[in-house]
């Protein structure tokens, strides 16, 4: 669900990796490795992934099977190796609108905890902090539907 | 071809979505769904919390009309305002299928990790890992 206090719908995501932060840094931000773990398509026949790598550099990922084929692209907005990475991304997903991408890499003994924030940016009219944020209308209209039910 | 329908149909989809972001990216227009979403209510309920005139939450309304959000019915001299629910389920669309998408990529991101641990065991001492 929709994180706190915050102007746009937020995807969290949390995993504990066993693998070191600096192993999965690595799959994150080195061209060859991206291109194996990154395309949506189970049968794609092909993977591209291109990027330089500094701040403001930019990546791309192009994925093509038989019949179509999808690009991703950004830019790197923070880089703080092994422990966060921050790009923006646009895409398909996101009908080629600019969002941002977190990644942060916490180090638990001999495992890494991931943690992945996927946000839309806001929008120049968008009023940061003023307000109760989406999770809370998403929750409370949750609630009416359900009591309707 | 499906999958150029597919692509259509998420084109007209996440559309739709950034008509919604950009009508509730206002803290009135949040405040106004919030209140629609205990209930209907006329527009002049809707107005009377807001420190501002009617036109310019009227203003507002508008907005939230033309994205979708919000409908509006007629009863006699009464403006009915209430929220179409369909409009909102999108936001949890959206959410739903970057999460589904997401937890995919992590899955293959762990599934390499586990391949290349064993290509590292493999693979002669000074092959950098990683390298195919």
């Amino acid at each position: 669900m929709a994180g706190g206090d915050t102007t746009g719908p937020i995807v969290q995501l949390r995993r504990r990796v066993k693998a070191t932060a600096e192993e999965i840094f690595e799959l994150w931000t080195k061209p060859d490795l991206m291109a194996r773990w990154m395309s949506p398509f189970p049968d794609a026949v092909d993977c591209k992934a291109s990027c330089d790598f500094r701040l403001g550099g930019s990546y791309s990922l192009v994925m093509a099977s038989q019949d179509s084929s999808r690009e991703v692209s950004g830019t790197y907005v923070q880089i703080d190796r092994p422990r966060k990475l921050v790009f923006t991304w646009m895409g398909p997903l996101t009908n080629h609108v600019t969002t941002l991408v977190t990644v942060e890499l916490n180090s638990r003994g001999d495992e890494t905890e991931l943690v992945l924030t996927h946000e839309r940016l806001p929008t120049p009219e968008m009023h940061i902090g003023h307000t109760k944020g989406w999770g809370h209308i998403l929750d409370h209209l949750a609630d009416a539907t359900s009591k309707d039910c | 071809m499906i999958e150029i329908e597919a692509r259509k149909e998420v084109a007209s989809r996440t559309g739709r979505l950034d008509a919604v972001f950009a009508a509730l990216a206002d803290p009135t227009r949040r405040a106004i769904i919030e209140r629609l979403s205990r209930g209907e209510a006329r527009v002049t309920e809707i107005a009377e919390p807001f420190h501002m005139s009617l036109n310019a939450v009227s203003k507002h309304i508008r907005v939230l009309e033309a994205s979708g959000v919000v409908e509006r019915q007629r009863k006699g001299r009464d403006h009915i305002l209430s929220i179409n629910t369909r409009s909102l389920d999108a936001v949890d669309g959206w959410i739903g299928r970057t999460r589904s998408y997401w937890e995919k990529r992590l899955d293959a991101m762990e599934h390499l990790l586990r391949v290349l641990k064993t290509e590292q065991k493999s693979a002669p001492k000074d092959r950098k890992h990683g390298r195919r």
